[in-house]
C-alpha cells in the first residue's frame, strides 16, 4: 500500500464508484483523452470507455444540464468543471433545475458537480474562485469541501451515493501537496455528509474552518500553543451544507470564543451564516466577539504579492486569535 | 511635606467612617474643595472635599475600609509642580485641613435614617451602582455566569481588553469564594458587634485605626446567592445597605413596643380648611397638621422627659434637655430625616416656617451635616400616604418614634352617646421598653392627645 495524494484520492473515488455502480459516469472538458486538466481522471477512459468518461464541449451549462437530465433518468453523473470558476456558466441549471427538481416532481437528481477551487497557485481572477457561498444559499444543494486526502476520497464517495445534487469543492493547492500524502484504507469507506471533524482539540478557543484553511489554522494553533500557551480547537467543517450544527455548538459552548476562517471573501460568506447562528443560539456562552478571518471583499488578484496579501494565512489567523483571546 | 487628608467627623456621635470610593486616583490633580472621595458613615454619605489643591500623592485607605475619625486617609502633594523645592509655608499642619468641620454647607448629604419611619420602601434605591454596572464591560458569557452564581459584577475586576470581565475573571472569583469561609448573610457579617450581648462593655470605637470590618483578616465574603430562572438579583445601594444595617441594629438594640392612641383632630382640621390658603398667601409657606403634632409632642416630652432620652452602652440613660425633633422629608434621592433644633421654642407658625425651610433644603440637596445630626426624637408622617396605622422602627439611639397617620373622617361616639362625624387620627408610638414602660408611653401619648384636642375653633398660630 502506498501513500497517495489528495488528487489521486479523488481519482480513486471516481474509479471505485464507477466500478461499484454502472450508473456513475464522468463528464467534463478534457476529462477523457487528456485525463483532466489536473490529471484527476487519468486512466479512467481507458478503463471505462468513452461512454462513461465523456469529453464535452467548453459549455458548462450544457455539461451541468446534461448531468441534471441524466440524474433524473436514474444515472449518477459526476460533472467536472475544469476550474470551478466556470461553474457560473451553469448557474441556472444548478439553482433552477438540479436544486429544485425533487421538490417539483418528486424525482431525485443524484449528481455531483466537482472541480478545482481556491487560490494560492497564482491563478488570477478567473482560476482561483471559492464559490461555496453562492450555492450555500440555495436550498436543495449540498456543499462539501475536503481538506485531507482521506476526506477527499470519502466525501466524494458519499457525495456520489447521495440522492441530492452535491457540489464537491476540491482545493487545487492541496492536489499534490506532499504533506497531505496519506495511506488510505484498502476497504471501501465514506465520510458522511454533514459531519464536521475536530482536527485539534482545545479549550480556549474554537476555530471553525474548512478546505485549505484548515492547514493554516492548525499552523496558527500550534504557534498559539507554543508562544501564547493557548489551547485552540480547530474544527474542520467538511460539509457546509448541511452544517454540523451539533458539533459547532458543542465546541463553542465549551470554549466560549470562536474564530471563523475561510478563504472566500468576507461579506455574505459562510462565516456570516456561522456567526449569525452562534449569536442566535449561543449568545450567553460567548466570552468575546465572533471573529472572522476571510479574504477582503475584492476580486482575486493576479500579482503574486497581492495574492499573498489577499489570502488569509496562519499569520493573519494568529493575529486575530490573539486579539480574541485577550478580549 | 504632603498634606494629609483625614477621615472627617461627619456627625457628632460618629467615630469612624468608611471610604466608599475614591473619586480621584493617585497622581490626579485636585483643586481645593474638589471632591476627593465618597465617605460613608452610619449617619450619612458625603463627598469629601480636598483640603488643599495639589496632586493626590497616595491613597492610604482603600474603598470599603473603615477607619476612625482623624486617621490619615490620603496624602496630597501641594507643590507637585515644583517637586524638588518644598516651601515651608506650603505645608500647613494637619489642623489646616478644613474637612473636619462638620458644618460644610456644600457637603451633599443623604441620611439613612430615612427608613426609621418603618416605611422603608419610600427610600429610593440609588441608581448609581446600577449605572456603573451598565458601563462596565462584560462578555455575554461572564454576565450569564455571574447571574447564575449570584455574583455582583461590581466585585470583579476584569482582566480582558479595556478591563472587560470575562470567563477567566468569573471562574477565578468563584474559586476564590469557595476557598474563603462562607458567611451566612450581610447582616450577620456587618453586625458582628450586635451578636454580642446588648449590655456588653462599649466597643473601643474611638481607638485610632480601629476597623470593625477587620481588614487585617481576609474580608469574609458571604456565600453567593443562587437565584432561580424567574428571579432577579438586585444589589442594594450603599444607602440601602446602611438602612438595612441600621434597621437590624435598631431592632436588636431596642426591645420595641408599640402603642396607639386615637386623636380627634376636628378643630385643627376645620381651622386648616378655613385658614390654609390665607396662611400660605400671607406667609409664603404652607401649614399642615405636622407643626401641631410637633408642638404637642414637645408638650408630651415635657410631661414624660424619658421619651427624649438614650440608653447608653454602659447601661445609663441620658435624658436630653433640648428637644430636637427629626422630621421625615421625602426627596428625589430618598427619605431624609433632618433635625428641627429646639422644636419646643417655636409657635405653630414658627414651626411651619422651619419645616418649610428644612423641607426645601432637603429637596434641593442643601442639607448640612448639622441638619443631619443631634435629633432626639422623630416625628414621622406616613399619613400623607394614606396609612392609618404604622409601627415604626426607632431611629437609634432614640427612646421612641411617633408616627402620625392619616386624618380621616369617621363616625365617632361623642358625649351623651351621640354619633358624630369627626376628623380622627391614630398616633402610633414605638418606644424602647428598656427606657419606658407602657405607663410612660401611654402618659406621653395622652399628653400629646390632650394638647391636640385642646384647640378650639379659633386657633392662634402665632
Amino acid at each position: 500500500m502506498t501513500a497517495v495524494t489528495y488528487l489521486e484520492a479523488i481519482g480513486q473515488a471516481i474509479r471505485e464508484e464507477m466500478r461499484r455502480d454502472e450508473a456513475v459516469f464522468l463528464l467534463g472538458e478534457d476529462v477523457g483523452t487528456y485525463g483532466g486538466a489536473f490529471k484527476v481522471s487519468a486512466g479512467l477512459m481507458e478503463e471505462f470507455g468513452s461512454e462513461r468518461v465523456i469529453d464535452t464541449p467548453m459549455a458548462e451549462a450544457a455539461i451541468i444540464g446534461s448531468a441534471v437530465g441524466a440524474a433524473i433518468m436514474g444515472m449518477r453523473p459526476i460533472a467536472e468543471m475544469q476550474f470551478i470558476d466556470f461553474i457560473t456558466c451553469g448557474f441556472d441549471q444548478i439553482v433552477n433545475m438540479a436544486s429544485k427538481f425533487y421538490w417539483r416532481s418528486g424525482i431525485p437528481a443524484p449528481m455531483v458537480i466537482r472541480g478545482p477551487s481556491g487560490g494560492g497557485v497564482k491563478g488570477g481572477p478567473f482560476h482561483s474562485a471559492s464559490p461555496e457561498a453562492w450555492f450555500f444559499h440555495v436550498p436543495g444543494i449540498k456543499v462539501v469541501v475536503p481538506s485531507t486526502t482521506y476526506d477527499a476520497k470519502g466525501l466524494l464517495k458519499a457525495a456520489i451515493r447521495d440522492n441530492n445534487p452535491v457540489l464537491y469543492l476540491e482545493h487545487k493547492l492541496l492536489y499534490r501537496l506532499p504533506e497531505l500524502r496519506e495511506e488510505l484504507p484498502e476497504e471501501d469507506y465514506t465520510v458522511p455528509l454533514g459531519k464536521a471533524i475536530t482536527r485539534r482539540a482545545g479549550e480556549d478557543m474554537t476555530i471553525l474552518t474548512y478546505g485549505a484553511m484548515v492547514h493554516q489554522c492548525l499552523k496558527a494553533a500550534q504557534t498559539l500553543e507554543q508562544e501564547d500557551d493557548l489551547d485552540v480547537e480547530v474544527v474542520d467543517l467538511r460539509s457546509l451544507m448541511p452544517l454540523d450544527r451539533e458539533a459547532i455548538l458543542e465546541s463553542v459552548k465549551r470554549t466560549n470564543k470562536v474564530l471563523i476562517v475561510h478563504e472566500d471573501t468576507l461579506t455574505g460568506g459562510i462565516g456570516a451564516e456561522l456567526a449569525a447562528m452562534l449569536a442566535e443560539d449561543l449568545f450567553e456562552y460567548l466570552d468575546g466577539p465572533i471573529t472572522r478571518v476571510a479574504a477582503p471583499d475584492a476580486p482575486f488578484p493576479y500579482a503574486p504579492p497581492l495574492e499573498e496579501a489577499y489570502l488569509p494565512n496562519a499569520e493573519k489567523i494568529l493575529a486575530a486569535a490573539r486579539k480574541l483571546a485577550a478580549y | 511635606m504632603p498634606t494629609p487628608v483625614k477621615m472627617p467627623r461627619l456627625g457628632e456621635s460618629v467615630a469612624e467612617g468608611t471610604v466608599g470610593s475614591w473619586l480621584k486616583q493617585e497622581g490626579d490633580w485636585v483643586e481645593k474643595d474638589e471632591s476627593l472621595a465618597e465617605i460613608i458613615t452610619d449617619k450619612i454619605n458625603a463627598e469629601l472635599p480636598s483640603p488643599v489643591a495639589g496632586r493626590l500623592a497616595k491613597i492610604l485607605v482603600q474603598p470599603d475600609q473603615t477607619v476612625a475619625v482623624g486617621v490619615d486617609i490620603a496624602l496630597i502633594e501641594e507643590n507637585a509642580d515644583v517637586a524638588a523645592s518644598q516651601s515651608v509655608e506650603a505645608a500647613p499642619g494637619p489642623d489646616a485641613a478644613p474637612v473636619e468641620s462638620p458644618a460644610r454647607a456644600n457637603v451633599a448629604v443623604m441620611d439613612k435614617q430615612s427608613a426609621s419611619d418603618g416605611n422603608g420602601s419610600k427610600a429610593a434605591v440609588q441608581p448609581s451602582r446600577v449605572g456603573e454596572e451598565e458601563r462596565q464591560r462584560i462578555s455575554p458569557l461572564a454576565r450569564r455566569l455571574a447571574r447564575e452564581h449570584g455574583i455582583d459584577l461590581n466585585d470583579i475586576a476584569g482582566t480582558g481588553t479595556g478591563g472587560r470581565v470575562r470567563k477567566e475573571d468569573i471562574l477565578a472569583y468563584i474559586e476564590q469564594q469557595q476557598a474563603a469561609p462562607a458567611v451566612p448573610s450581610y447582616a450577620a457579617a456587618a453586625q458582628a458587634p450586635a451578636t454580642q450581648p446588648v449590655y456588653s462593655s462599649p466597643a473601643p470605637v474611638a481607638q485610632p485605626g480601629y476597623t470593625p470590618a477587620a481588614p487585617s483578616a481576609p474580608k469574609a465574603e458571604p456565600a453567593p446567592t443562587v437565584i432561580g430562572p424567574d428571579e432577579e438579583l438586585v444589589t442594594p445601594s450603599r444607602m440601602r445597605l446602611a438602612i438595612a444595617e441600621h434597621m437590624v441594629r435598631s431592632k436588636r438594640t431596642s426591645p420595641h413596643a408599640t402603642t396607639v392612641v386615637e386623636v380627634d383632630m376636628t378643630n385643627i382640621a376645620k381651622w386648616l380648611e378655613k385658614n390654609k390658603e390665607d396662611f400660605k398667601r400671607r406667609e409664603g409657606y404652607s401649614i399642615s397638621y405636622v407643626p401641631f403634632v410637633m408642638k404637642a409632642v414637645c408638650e408630651g416630652i415635657r410631661k414624660v422627659p424619658t421619651i427624649n432620652s438614650s440608653w447608653t452602652e454602659d447601661n445609663k440613660i441620658i435624658i436630653k434637655k433640648r428637644i430636637n425633633l427629626g422630621m421625615a422629608v421625602a426627596t428625589d434621592a430618598g427619605l431624609v430625616v433632618p433635625t428641627l433644633y429646639d422644636t419646643d421654642q417655636y409657635t405653630i407658625a414658627g414651626l411651619a416656617k422651619q419645616i418649610a425651610a428644612i423641607a426645601q433644603r432637603a429637596r434641593s440637596n442643601k442639607l448640612t451635616v448639622q441638619d443631619m445630626q443631634n435629633s432626639t426624637f422623630v416625628v414621622n408622617n406616613p399619613g400623607t400616604f394614606g396609612t392609618i396605622i404604622s409601627v415604626p422602627i426607632i431611629n437609634q439611639p432614640h427612646a421612641g418614634i411617633l408616627s402620625m397617620d392619616a386624618v380621616v373622617k369617621r363616625p365617632v361616639v361623642i358625649e351623651d352617646d351621640a354619633i358624630a362625624v369627626r376628623y380622627m387620627m391614630y398616633l402610633c408610638l414605638s418606644f424602647d421598653h428598656r427606657i419606658l414602660d407602657g405607663a410612660g408611653a401611654g402618659g406621653f401619648l395622652q399628653a400629646v392627645r390632650t394638647k391636640l384636642q385642646s384647640y378650639g375653633r379659633e386657633i392662634d398660630a402665632y
